[in-house]
């Protein structure tokens, strides 16, 4: 399933230093993907953000940080969405295949084969598949990477709201622009291209100012995910004929003893006829 | 209505300890019908944090390995050819059935869409270890219903499907050990996806071969309680000699555990392994208490031999299996801010299923044979068309056949 050239599938590049925190994104997500509002409060989170975390109704969300810069109070922003993994975890673990990484880039979900086992959950390093708990037979629910705007033509729909800070292109020209930012104003970014490697490569990439751990970024391996799993999985044929195959040999070979032992000691009986034999 | 009132006095009969097990079944039944009505989210205390909770933590990745006495046992007896163990095997494998059955009655509980669970057999995705574990626990339970069937049909004396049950045993009980060696360690590669979750005390690339070794030993370990608590309370013999056979195969497993516990953590690793106290507390448990204890004992003759202690040390295996469950599944993943614990209804559940095995072996050991079963005065083979071992006794082969319609099978010749 990895393996395919990603780099001419769409990206997002998001430049959190050029993020005003207008929630623009979460505004046009909600819209676009009909979400319901969320009965919030303010604070109710660690900082500045609501809701407090991504949910079902909730795809994507600016996260803020406050810090100090020349004695100023300043803020520092993220916006949480699916990475749309190049190798999604989520799609590798998934029983019935109800991810799907499309050729478009986007990772979809496909709400009718979902069996709602949330093993996705587990599995997901960015913790982005999120369930319907309030329902009696709950699906899951995340990021769609707007797949019906892309292949209608259009852009993302908080890629078109966003004023500023995000980018939608060919993964390879996202990268490309990032590090050439990067460069230019050694002094303004971090030196690092946060979704580049991380996770064997994702299909939203991020700039910041300040250290990415501090904004509240996990940190995940550079490997693929799936590879976790498939070097395990790919035993199994192996395994089952191994153990299948060696159980059958000492079978067999154990009831060719008992056999034989048996029926020397039938010929025994017909040498000696005085008495059956019980054992 | 007279059936209804024949079975409602057989109810009436039972001793209080049933009565109560059944009181407890039917509270999680209860208790899981609020579950659909009112939703995961108000009846769990799951969350986006913890999308699995109690159920998934004992009642399929414990579970699993709970039930693993059916195919250690069938392997030992019939590929090893310990056979004198085979009076073992039946309890065993109606155990096996129980709780596999009961694994699935959770897993559909758990799921989101249980009404989808079939998509499982028809979208294969053979990256998944869920979709493995899935395909492998139906086919299981299959094989073990095949095999459970052997005492149904002594019972009501159906002798064409017993021969041809007779004749596919071997073939099953390879099946079972096959299957169940990609499931028990299947159940291990779940965890293999949680890299930067799953504390490094427990997380290591060899899970799955972990989880499949100490299924084994605690299948072993089970049969021994199994058995010891048969004799004990439901009047069945005393099994103390083949335990003791049992328990001299318990060191080499639990050694090979506790070597490879403890080369993975040396060798395969990697980070922090004491930074958290309750986590190292957690794991001490585990291996000093629930793996490398009960091992130095199983190692003396004089445990081996006693029938408490013996059946102490296996239970401390169990304890220890059941702790790393949910030390792999739970709390070696949990977020000391904020911490999941069960809520009531999934207490109720998880203990109306163990109280449902329970309550459904005591049933299944009152109305079918499965302690009174002697294959060396029984003969199953299919006629004369195959190869003839029975040449010598036709008769005492006719007296079986009329005596199996009773119910007692053969107990009484040998
Ligand atoms: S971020 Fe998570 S949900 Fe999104 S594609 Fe990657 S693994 Fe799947
Ligand atoms: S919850 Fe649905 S989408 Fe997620 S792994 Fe399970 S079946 Fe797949
Ligand atoms: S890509 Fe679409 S679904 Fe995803 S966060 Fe943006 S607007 Fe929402």
């Amino acid at each position: 399933m990895s393996k395919v050239d990603t780099s001419k599938q769409n990206a997002f590049l998001i430049d959190m230093t050029k993020c005003t925190g207008c929630r623009g994104c979460q505004v046009a997500c909600k819209q676009w993907n009909q979400l319901e509002a969320e009965n919030t409060e303010f604070f109710s989170g660690e900082g500045y953000q609501n809701p407090p975390a991504m949910s079902e109704y909730t795809f994507t969300r600016i996260k803020f940080r406050d810090y100090e810069k020349n004695g100023q109070n300043e803020f520092a922003f993220y916006k949480e969405m699916c990475m749309h993994c190049d190798d999604p975890a989520c799609a590798s673990v998934c029983p019935v295949g109800a991810f799907e990484k499309t050729p478009e880039g986007p990772v979809i979900y496909k709400a009718d084969r979902c069996i709602g086992c949330r093993f996705c959950m587990i599995a997901c390093p960015f913790g982005v598949p999120k369930y319907e708990w309030s329902k009696g037979l709950p699906l899951v629910k995340k990021c769609t990477g707007c797949h019906d705007r892309v292949t209608a033509g259009l852009q993302p729909a908080c890629a078109t709201a966003c004023p500023t800070a995000i980018t939608y292109g060919p993964r390879d020209e996202m990268i490309k622009i990032a590090e050439e930012r990067v460069a230019k104003h050694p002094d303004k970014y971090i030196r690092k291209i946060y979704g580049k490697e991380e996770a064997g490569g994702t299909s939203v990439i991020y700039l910041t100012s300040l250290p990415f751990d501090e904004l509240g970024f996990k940190k995940v391996t550079l490997r693929p995910l799936p590879e976790y799993t498939w070097q395990a999985l790919r035993f199994v044929p192996a395994a089952f004929l191994t153990v299948g195959g060696s159980l059958s040999a000492l079978s067999w070979i154990n009831h060719r003893r008992d056999r034989l032992k048996n029926e020397q000691e039938d010929a025994e009986q017909v040498d000696t006829p005085a008495d059956e034999k019980e054992d | 209505m007279t059936a209804v009132r024949a079975v409602a006095k057989e109810i009436k009969g039972y001793h209080a300890f049933v009565k109560f097990m059944i009181f407890l079944v039917v509270l999680a039944a209860v208790a899981s019908l609020a579950r659909f009505v009112f939703g995961l989210g108000a009846t769990t205390n799951m969350d986006d944090t913890y999308p699995w909770g109690l159920w998934i933590s004992f009642d399929v990745v414990t579970a699993v390995p709970l039930a693993a006495g059916a195919f250690t046992l069938g392997a030992i007896v019939h590929c090893f050819n310990i056979k004198k163990l085979e009076p073992l095997v039946r309890p065993a494998i109606v155990t096996g059935f129980l709780g596999y059955s009961l694994v699935c009655v959770g897993l559909v509980l758990d799921l989101g869409q249980p009404h989808k669970g079939w998509h499982v057999l028809r979208y294969w995705n053979l990256h998944s270890p869920m979709f493995e574990v899935a395909m492998c626990v139906m086919a299981y339970t299959t094989v073990l219903f095949l095999e459970f069937l052997s005492p149904v049909a002594e019972k009501f004396g159906w002798h064409i499907p017993l021969r041809i049950l007779r004749w596919l045993e071997m073939p099953l009980v390879i099946l079972a050990a096959a299957i169940s060696t990609l499931h028990q360690s299947s159940l291990g590669t779940f965890f293999l996806i949680a890299v930067d979750k799953l504390h490094s005390l427990w997380y290591n690339p060899l899970l799955p071969l972990l989880f499949w070794v100490s299924a084994i030993c605690c299948g072993m370990c089970i049969i021994i309680v199994e058995a010891t608590a048969c004799h004990k309370w439901m009047g069945q013999p005393n099994e103390g000699v083949l335990l003791r056979t049992l328990a001299k195969i318990l060191p080499y497993t639990l050694g090979f555990y506790i070597f490879l516990r403890v080369y993975t953590l040396m060798a395969l690793s990697e980070g922090p392994f004491f930074d958290v106290p309750v986590f190292t507390l957690l794991f001490f448990l585990e291996l000093g208490i629930g793996f490398i204890l009960p091992f130095l004992m199983f190692t003396s003759n004089s445990v081996r031999n006693d029938d408490r202690r013996r059946v102490i040390a296996a239970l401390l295996v169990i304890f220890g299996l059941v702790l790393n469950r949910f030390n792999v599944s739970m709390f070696g993943m949990m977020d000391p801010n904020h911490m999941y614990y069960p809520s009531i209804i999934e207490s109720l559940v998880t203990i109306g299923i163990i109280a449902g095995h329970i309550l459904f072996f005591v049933l299944i050991a009152k109305y079918f044979p499965i302690f009174e079963h002697h294959p060396e005065t029984v003969d199953y083979t299919i006629p004369d068309s195959f190869h003839k071992i029975d040449d010598g006794k036709p008769k005492q082969e006719k007296e079986q056949k009329e005596v199996l319609p009773e119910g007692s099978a053969a107990s009484e010749l040998s």
